[in-house]
């Protein structure tokens, strides 16, 4: 960074009138802030007791799932562009041929580490088949890091506990389509 | 007499060990609620659903130290290392000998030792018991640096450079702001500084308002408390002094440092602020009924409570200093105000009787306020308009 | 000297080079689109994609005439003053008019195409094409049949640039794939009841632009973009095709040719292409193991084995090898330059009258050419030539493998030194009990074996993909090899071992033995330094040899 590099704009502190140099009033006036902060309401939800208000569960970041289609296969098709986008490389797909004559590909195993994951969504973005979405379930839990390794019957069951929640994005264009 | 010391013990350093624990517990009361948050309120009756708004939490907080795993690195140096935590807790203990946790307990002949009023402080009639707890105060520093060089780590190397030199900077001030106090008393002896300002009902802090402010600040600084906490600075040097510690040798750190700032409110209370006193309620003399003797606890305690809250709602409010401020805050703004306020003490306890008869005591805390503000403000108008980036550019 | 200017960038070409415009532009570090066009197969100029301007320079005014239409650049030789122009708006207007042309039926099905990621189609499209989209006329699936054993072929995806079709009549000269229907109805299609079932067929999924040709071997395996490709040597015969071993986390997932004018132009057989699959067998051995004398039980002496981390068993290895007495050992044609020549050093230095013999090699069949001079090899192992020449440096008498197994029984051996290494079973029961009589016998091998039954210590190491190393053709062309994937757990690269056992410092770098090998043997000195991904011909030397020694002869010094 060159001192004169013309991307830098210079931005001079505000100056401190006397009482701002004699420290004393401003921080008393720090303390003032922090004390009626003290007494100010709470913002923290008590959790298992209170369930916190996820303010649009179809775009919160929570546990993943893959769609199945109308015919109740998965609607992924290995195509790995997930694994790809994945910046932590929990997705971990090994693709074959599809036992369906309309289908080419289907992942013989979808297996995502949920404990490596870091919830960013990329793989949604990535999916060109809207096949893997994260839900808004984001209490999941587990006894052991096997456990925490979701393949694809589980993902697929999360699709089948949220599906009518949390209509998936092809399902949500079609009705949109249809009401307009 | 051995007995009673050792019994007097015994309380002093249960009342502090359980008086830490709960601090910290009330000290992330604070922060949380601060913060907009609710803070530890889950922890209570174990095995239960009883909760305590979370009363149990120090409980846990000290069983998870002491049941966490001893780990010592290989390449400290062992000795130091284990040294270093013992010693900083052992000098922040010892301070505890000479400082008054009430007044006297009245004479009652009904159990052994109890015909004279017995005093409650360890180690009483000590003459230079302000010295006493300013050394001991000072052995801290070994802890600390001692823990920095034993770690053989970088950052806890530069924690330790850091506190020393901190230390060293604010030792001054510390001893400037209770000057005063000592030239109107003409004693170093807590209760008799106690017994003065409880005589003539006006505590110091209404006649030496500089050698408060110097005093405190400095305080805070020798507590490393947050505006001074650059020994430990968490975002810049991980633990400081401590990183490498973990269980009950770092558990041993913590009560060091929350044990300084406990003296510290001591200290200020004492010395400024009248330690037992409070006008009406607690008499003045060493004679006192049973009524007298437990409020005087009471009032202490509730003093120090309240001195300890100001500290902690400090360290919430305010940033950490950066290096070079709070080193020119030392030597170029509490030592001179520091020596203003002795001289002006120096010069009201010898001339203020003289000229003024009865209303002396007016005059000192008329004169006191006088040069306070106006030293303050000398202060302010002196400092740098800026500390912005103008060095940084040329 | 012809002069050719491209885009304002003057090039030369020599008198006897005859360049298109692909070629000369590539020259000048201009890269032309095309489909249609490749190096090794004849010029069709049916796709239109290089088409570029093209016009001559009067040599003696020096004015430029340009040809009023765009021409492929092909077909367009490159003589004299001609000048191509290959970035105007002319031009990319065509690139992308003739990218939307070939999408407008081609299924959009990139995510589960095995060619996303190395598509032309793709790319160009991203470099050349039109932002958008204006035709969609159908719904996209790709139609797909097998056209042979090793092929399957997605007919909607193809742009029909015949690459495939001239390959096999112009390079396997086979030619079973032909071109179906005309216009808009165009189809690649094999000639009912003669599947593309040559052993050159796998090249014409390696020369389709886009991802109508699959292979089946690969086909869903993996994507391409996971794939690190390494530079490697095919160990399948000793023609030593230069390929590209393409791996993603130390598992092999195809072979593909590396272009080298000197072995293999841009092609590779099946054989190789296919061979890899034994680097991941189960059956492949681990673990460094001693073997322990038991009580005999039921009459039998049952051989028992028990397992050694490598330090001490190399440990122990040197301190019995050291009081063996006289040595032999075997050297496996799989073996690298490198690994011979630290092993016969290692058995050298302890009996400098050790036994150095030629493991067997494999000859199946005949050599196979086709007609564009590409041979497949009946040895079937990649380095016999080069053992040849790094043994006859140590021993006057290198024995080969048969006379070995005669003359083992007359001398009197200690210990035994034996390397495997070959995908296939090499050794019967009647030979291996020739070498029941070896006290101390050292074996390493990735497969079980007779012999491996027999051995003292098992030391198991590894398959090409692993091994990093130099190897030597049938025409004495030294190829490089980096490694591709470490070893399985337990099992260590040969040269690493005898690396270790001489007592060198640091990890096991076959550069440096190599520029060893070079200094010392007369025969490698063409080897030395930096050496170029097409290999070195170790002839050269040899060639230039003769040379002073004819003219010391004569007395000639010039």
């Amino acid at each position: 960074m060159k001192q004169d590099d013309a991307h830098i704009s210079w931005v001079e502190p505000p100056k401190l009138g006397l009482s701002g140099r004699m420290y004393l009033p401003l921080l008393a006036q720090g303390l003032t802030t922090t004390a009626r902060h003290l007494f100010s309401q709470k913002v923290t939800t008590q959790f298992p007791e209170q369930r916190p208000e996820i303010g649009n569960p179809l775009i919160y970041r929570g546990v993943h799932r893959l769609n199945k289609d109308a015919g109740g296969r998965v609607k992924c098709v290995a195509c790995f562009l997930c694994a790809t986008a994945c910046p932590a490389h929990c997705i971990d797909i090994i693709g074959t041929e599809s036992p369906w004559d309309d289908r080419e590909k289907y992942p013989e195993s979808f297996t995502i580490d949920e404990l490596r994951c870091i919830y960013c969504g990329m793989c949604e973005e990535a999916c060109p088949v809207d096949a893997i979405e994260l839900t808004s379930m984001f209490d999941l839990t587990g006894r052991s890091r096997e456990e925490m390794i979701f393949d694809k019957e589980k993902l697929l069951s999360v699709y089948d506990q949220t599906k009518d929640a949390e209509p998936s994005r092809s399902q949500r264009a079609a009705s949109e389509g249809a009401t307009t | 007499m051995l007995l009673e010391a050792l019994i007097k013990i015994a309380i002093l350093i249960g009342g502090l060990m359980t008086a830490a624990a709960y601090l910290v517990l009330v000290e992330r009361w604070m922060a949380a609620w601060i913060q907009g948050r609710i803070g530890p309120n889950r922890v209570g009756v174990p095995l239960t659903r009883i909760r305590l708004f979370g009363l149990g939490q120090p409980i846990a907080d000290g069983l998870k130290f002491i049941l966490k795993e001893e780990y010592v690195p290989a390449h400290v140096d062992k000795w130091l290392y284990y040294l270093a935590p013992m010693a900083i807790l052992t000098a922040a203990l010892a301070a505890f000998a000479v400082i008054p946790f009430g007044s006297v307990l009245p004479p009652d002949v009904s159990f052994p030792g109890g015909e004279e009023p017995i005093q409650l402080v360890v180690a009483p009639g000590i003459d230079v018991g302000m010295l006493y707890v300013f050394a001991l105060s000072s052995m801290a520093i070994y802890g600390v640096t001692l823990g920095g060089w034993a770690s053989n780590n970088k950052y806890s190397f530069l924690g330790g450079l850091r506190s020393s030199a901190q230390l060293i900077a604010y030792e001054i001030p510390l001893g400037l702001g209770i000057l005063g106090v000592v030239l109107m008393t003409g004693s170093l002896r807590l209760e008799e500084i106690i017994g003065a300002q409880a005589q003539s009902g006006l505590w110091f802090a209404f006649s030496q308002p500089l050698g408060l402010l110097v005093f405190s600040v400095a305080a805070c600084a020798e507590a490393g408390r947050l505006p001074f906490d650059l020994p430990e600075a968490e975002q810049e040097l991980v633990g400081g002094y401590h990183t490498e510690y973990a269980g009950m040798k770092l558990m041993m750190y913590l009560v060091g440092e929350f044990l300084h700032m406990i003296t510290a409110a001591f200290l200020i209370v004492i010395l400024f602020f009248g330690g037992w006193h409070l006008w009406g309620v607690t008499g003045s003399s060493n004679d006192v009924n049973w009524f007298q003797a437990i409020a005087r606890i009471l009032v202490l305690v509730t003093k120090i409570l309240l001195v300890v809250l100001l500290f902690m709602l400090v360290r919430w409010s305010w940033p950490r200093f950066r290096f070079d401020q709070l080193m020119a805050l030392a030597w170029k703004v509490m030592l001179p105000l520091g020596l203003v306020h002795l001289f002006t003490m120096a010069v009201l306890s010898e001339y203020a009787e003289r000229w003024a008869g009865g209303a002396a005591p007016w005059v000192i805390v008329g004169v006191g306020w006088l040069v306070a503000v106006a030293a303050c403000l000398v202060a302010g108008t002196l400092t740098a308009v800026s500390t912005g980036n103008q060095a940084i550019r040329e | 000297m012809a002069r050719v200017i491209i885009d304002s960038v003057e090039i030369e070409i020599g008198d006897d080079e005859r360049l298109n415009g692909i070629q000369a532009a590539a020259r000048a570090g201009i890269d032309i689109p095309r489909y249609c066009w490749h190096p090794g197969l004849s010029v069709v100029a049916s796709c239109r994609m290089c088409l570029v301007e093209t016009g001559t320079r009067n040599v003696e005014t020096g004015d430029v005439v340009m040809l009023p239409k765009l021409v492929p650049a092909c077909q367009t030789p490159a003589r004299d003053g001609t000048v191509f122009i290959t970035q105007s708006d002319k031009v990319q207007h065509s690139r992308a008019m003739v990218e939307e042309d070939l999408l407008i039926d081609h299924p959009i099905d990139c995510p589960i195409c095995d060619k996303a990621g190395e598509c032309y189609l793709q790319d160009y499209y991203f470099k050349y094409g039109h932002g958008g989209r204006r035709a969609d006329v159908r719904p996209f699936t790709s139609r797909r049949r097998d056209v042979g054993p090793t092929v399957t072929l997605f007919t909607d995806r193809c742009v029909m640039c015949t690459r495939c079709v001239r390959f096999t009549r112009e390079i396997s000269g086979t030619s079973e794939l032909m071109v179906r229907d005309r216009g808009a109805h165009e189809e690649i299609d094999i000639f009912s009841g003669f599947p593309l079932e040559n052993k050159l067929a796998g090249n014409v999924v390696d020369i389709c632009p886009v991802g109508a040709l699959g292979d089946k071997d690969f086909l869903y395996q993996q994507r391409v973009w996971f794939m690190k490709r390494h530079e490697a040597v095919c160990t399948g015969c000793s023609t030593g095709c230069s390929i590209y071993v393409e791996e993603n986390q130390d598992r092999v997932y195809r072979l593909k040719p590396r272009e080298n004018e000197h072995v293999n132009q841009w092609w590779m057989c099946d054989e190789g292409r296919y061979g890899y699959h034994y680097v991941h067998s189960p059956k492949r051995v681990v673990g460094a193991q001693r073997r322990v004398e038991t009580s005999e039980e039921n009459g039998d002496n049952v051989p028992a084995y028990e397992n050694v981390e490598w330090q001490p068993i190399l440990d122990d290895l040197q301190a019995r090898l050291a009081k063996a007495g006289r040595l032999a050992a075997v050297f496996s044609p799989h073996l690298t330059v490198e690994e011979a020549y630290l092993l016969a050093k290692l058995v050298h230095g302890v009996d400098a009258e050790a036994t150095l013999a030629i493991g067997p090699v494999p000859v199946v069949g005949e050599d196979e050419s086709y007609p564009n001079g590409f041979t497949i090899r009946a040895e079937k192992c990649p380095n016999h030539r080069g053992l040849q020449l790094v043994l006859s440096h140590f021993t006057d008498r290198v024995l080969a493998f048969d006379q070995f197994l005669e003359e083992l029984p007359n001398i009197d051996v200690g210990a035994t030194w034996v390397t495997g290494g070959y995908p296939q079973p090499w050794i019967d029961e009647a030979s291996a009990s020739r070498f029941d009589e070896v006290p101390l016998l050292i074996m390493q091998d990735i497969f079980a074996s007779p012999l491996w039954e027999r051995a003292s210590y098992r030391l198991p190491g590894v398959a090409f993909a692993a091994r990093p190393g130099s190897y030597v053709n049938h025409r004495d062309r030294l190829q490089t090899a980096d490694w591709a994937i470490r070893p399985p757990a337990g099992a260590r690269v040969e040269g690493s071992v005898y690396w270790q056992m001489l007592g060198m410092s640091g990890l096991y770098r076959p550069q440096r033995v190599l520029d060893e090998i070079a200094a010392t043997v007369p025969a490698f000195a063409m080897a030395a330094g930096p050496l170029p991904s097409v290999g070195v011909d170790l002839r050269l030397n040899q060639f230039a040899e003769a040379a002073t020694a004819a003219a010391s002869e004569t007395g000639d010094h010039c």
